[in-house]
């Protein structure tokens, strides 16, 4: 049986892999697929904390699969957003999105 | 969940079937017909609202929980008045904004209704599962009512800088979520703070803090606490105006009540609430002081309105900081906070009413372009008076009463650093309230132009927040004792 | 334990693999491989039905949708984090500086916290297997969860109506 803080560390490092993505990317894309991997690390922590706490209270199954419902959802409003912004500017880099200053 | 939890849930009930119609009618009954009955829209939309107001009768506010995941209380119904007023006055300064700017007007209010709906469920969720939902369903659509205008770059680009911040601060927030799920067992808040303080406490002690800072950078997103303010700026001054007032005042608000329920009734117990406390308190200071002093030097209205709602922010997290358990007092900290949103939403969405105005007749945002407005039109330059002075907290307007209250709460719990510095804050940010006025009044116009007209929803919200501001001054004692009220069931869990 | 190292070092391999391709539609595909890793970590904790979800929506569906985006927009070059033809500290500008610190900061401080805490003991796999199947889960998903799962469902809807309304074409009038 695998120990519960591998788990757990494994999540951690996944999170903060998706955090610097996020942060240092400057393709919307790239940085969406940031998120993404850090949506991940949440459901393992959800996971793995629901396997060790007592199997028999559902909650943090029931949670990782509302947050990949979410995700899934976001995903497509962000996507959708990405393509309106191309159409416009045809550029998806956030550094040269950038008309408003002050 | 039951049948009879059916009747709480009937505001929110009427809401999804209300944005359903909007959509329908605009989709079946409206598309082909011409113009003049496509303006019957909105109003079917503000009749949706009235109707999820009556609904709001039945349930009343007798503190129970329904379907173990939402819970009723006074605290809940302040905040749904609160957003279907804020969602109400919202589609009235959309009316004539959206009519000449797209034709695809149906969805808008339809997911105007929707985010009513979101409040109404994210300030009554009981669990973290349920209040990551609903946040996560407010984000959604205003993401998507940011960026409306799909063929304009400003907005575009709002709503893709809002989305990017607000999907990484979500994830964020949940990871939070995760390790106080990991340390108690459960997500419900009540089980939360009994697990959180039982014998087990020594075992998880160290998860509280980062969960705690996890936490903040969601509902600090959502109230545009420094520093997860970065969007606001930018998404305010390139959304639609009407949205711009959406997401200062009711998605604002919203983020406030999330906050104060999870941090009191989630993790009230002392040990706890001394931790985010002394946070919160150093998140209060720099966001006042971080957005007074930016806002001094910006020329455009919408963006200068954006940090001067961030610094807002923090004056509003002082009620929040300077809680105090017992209920019978005068100040609370929590009723601070209430009335000082309640004033913030019709005096801030009044302003924006003022800027909608003008933007309509002109198209100009820039401050300098305000200037001998009095000549032009006497009455929009008088009611932005109103709103500035009331935004800087001058009696006898509603600002001035939130900020009364807030600060009164500060005086009482001793916070004197912190009123030192807010009220040094304040001073500030009458520099820029007044700098507007000034250009309103005693700078000549350029050039003459022809006085502005202002279509009838416009004029209507116009009125009613101008009237709303000035009587929450004058005649202030329902709105305290309501406000007092909600915020008792809250003080409860507060031990 | 062997088969959770394998699984965990891949992962990790395809989350670095992810933020440092230069090509977006290598990314995309390095996220694959790191969503299937997951599923397959969920079976060895017995949540099978999670599993599966990971596959269809993560797999199936975000990940299309990723695909078609980039194809759509024009593959194109994304900036190069693990590029060769510049010195380490040359691409070190200051937000990636800002957030190698962060991402490092919250490693060290998630995982001090959790060697240092102690952890409750893992139940047997037993009783896990059970509650990971459709049928636990669909119990508990329709009683107590009914209105997380309608609020879930109209947020979906809403989702697409404003994906719709963002990224239809512009109308020539």
């Amino acid at each position: 049986m695998v120990p519960l803080s591998w788990y757990l560390i494994l999540a951690a490092a996944l999170f903060c892999i998706g955090v610097f993505g996020a942060l240092a990317r400057r393709n919307a894309v790239g940085i969406l697929m940031g998120i993404e991997l850090m949506l991940n690390a949440v459901n393992i922590n959800l996971v793995a904390f629901w396997r060790h706490i007592g199997p028999d209270q559902m909650t943090g199954q029931l949670f990782a699969i509302f947050v990949i419902t979410v995700a899934a959802a976001e995903a497509a409003v962000g996507l959708a957003l990405i393509i309106a912004i191309y159409r416009q500017r045809n550029t998806v880099n956030v550094e040269e999105i950038d008309m408003m200053k002050g | 969940m039951r049948a009879s939890d059916l009747i709480h849930l009937l505001p929110e009930l009427i809401l999804l079937g209300g944005a359903a119609l909007v959509l329908l009618l605009d989709i079946v009954w409206l598309r082909r017909a011409e113009e003049r009955r496509r303006q019957l829209l909105p109003y079917v939309a503000l009749g949706v609202l009235l109707v999820a107001a009556l609904g709001l009768i039945p349930g009343g506010g007798d503190n129970v929980s329904v379907a173990t995941m939402l819970v009723f209380d006074p605290f809940a119904l302040f905040f749904k008045v609160f957003a279907l007023l804020a969602v109400a006055l919202i589609v009235l300064l959309a009316t004539p904004y959206m009519q000449t700017r797209t034709p695809f007007s149906g969805e808008f209010y339809a997911l105007l209704l929707a985010t009513a709906l979101a409040i109404c469920l994210a300030v009554s969720a009981s669990n973290l599962v349920m209040i990551y939902l609903s946040m996560e369903f407010l984000s959604i659509t205003s993401y998507v009512l940011a960026g409306y205008f799909r063929q304009d770059r400003k907005s575009g680009e709002a709503a893709l800088k809002y989305f990017l911040y607000g999907a990484t601060a979500s994830a964020v927030m949940l990871y939070g979520m995760s390790l106080l799920y990991g340390a108690t067992g459960t997500t419900d808040l009540a089980g939360l703070v009994a697990g959180l303080s039982s014998g087990a406490a020594g075992q998880s002690a160290w998860l509280v803090t980062p969960a705690i800072i996890l936490l903040l950078a969601g509902f600090g997103f959502k109230a545009s606490l420094v520093p997860f303010h970065q969007w606001a700026p930018d998404t305010y001054e390139g959304a639609p105006t009407p949205v711009t007032a959406f997401l200062s005042t009711a998605s604002k608000a919203t983020g406030f009540a999330i906050l104060m329920r999870v941090f009191l009734v989630g993790m009230g117990a002392a040990s706890m609430a001394s931790q985010w406390i002394s946070l919160l308190v150093a998140l209060s200071v720099v966001t006042m002081t971080l957005g007074n002093l930016t806002a001094l030097r910006q020329t455009n209205i919408k963006r200068l309105l954006a940090y001067s709602s961030i610094a807002q922010a923090g004056y509003i997290l002082i009620g929040v900081v300077a809680v105090v358990s017992d209920s019978t007092r005068i100040f609370t900290g929590i009723n601070g906070v209430l009335i000082y949103l309640l004033a913030y939403l019709f005096t801030n969405v009044g302003a924006f009413a003022v800027v909608t105005a003008i933007e309509d007749a002109t198209g100009k945002l820039e401050i300098k372009d305000y200037s001998g407005l009095v000549r032009r039109s006497p009455w929009l330059a008088g009611l932005l008076f109103i709103f500035l002075i009331s935004l800087t907290g001058v009696p006898p307007t509603g600002g001035f009463l939130g900020k009364f209250f807030v600060f009164g709460a500060a005086v009482q719990t001793r916070m004197w650093v912190l009123l030192a510095i807010a009220a040094v804050n304040s001073v500030v940010a009458a520099f820029y309230y007044l700098n507007i006025v000034r250009y309103m009044f005693f700078v000549p116009a350029a050039e003459e132009g022809e006085p502005i007209r202002v279509g009838r929803p416009l004029q209507g919200a116009l009125a009613i927040t101008a009237v709303v501001t000035v009587l929450l001054g004058l005649i202030p004692g329902p709105v305290i004792l309501w406000a007092s009220e909600s915020a008792r069931s809250l003080l409860l869990a507060l031990r | 334990m062997f088969l959770f190292v394998v699984f965990a070092l891949i992962a990790l391999a395809a989350a670095v693999g992810v933020i440092t391709s230069r090509k977006p539609v290598y990314s995309a595909l390095f996220l694959l491989l790191n969503f299937a890793t997951l599923a397959a970590l969920y079976i060895m904790v017995e949540a099978q039905f999670l599993a599966a979800v990971q596959i269809i929506v993560y797999a199936g569906a975000v990940i299309v949708l990723f695909l078609f985006v980039v194809m759509l927009i024009g593959g194109g070059e994304l900036d190069d984090i693990g590029g060769r033809n510049k010195k380490f500290l040359a691409r070190l500008t200051w937000p990636r500086g800002i957030a190698l610190v962060l991402g490092l900061g919250l490693l060290v401080a998630v995982g001090y916290g959790l060697l240092s805490g102690q952890l409750m003991t893992a139940t047997n796999d037993a009783a896990a297997f059970g509650q990971g199947s459709v049928q636990a889960i669909a119990a508990v998903l329709y009683t107590d969860y009914a209105l997380p799962f309608e609020l879930a469902s109209i947020l979906l809807l809403v989702g697409m109506i404003g994906a719709v309304a963002l990224a239809q074409p512009p109308k020539k009038d």
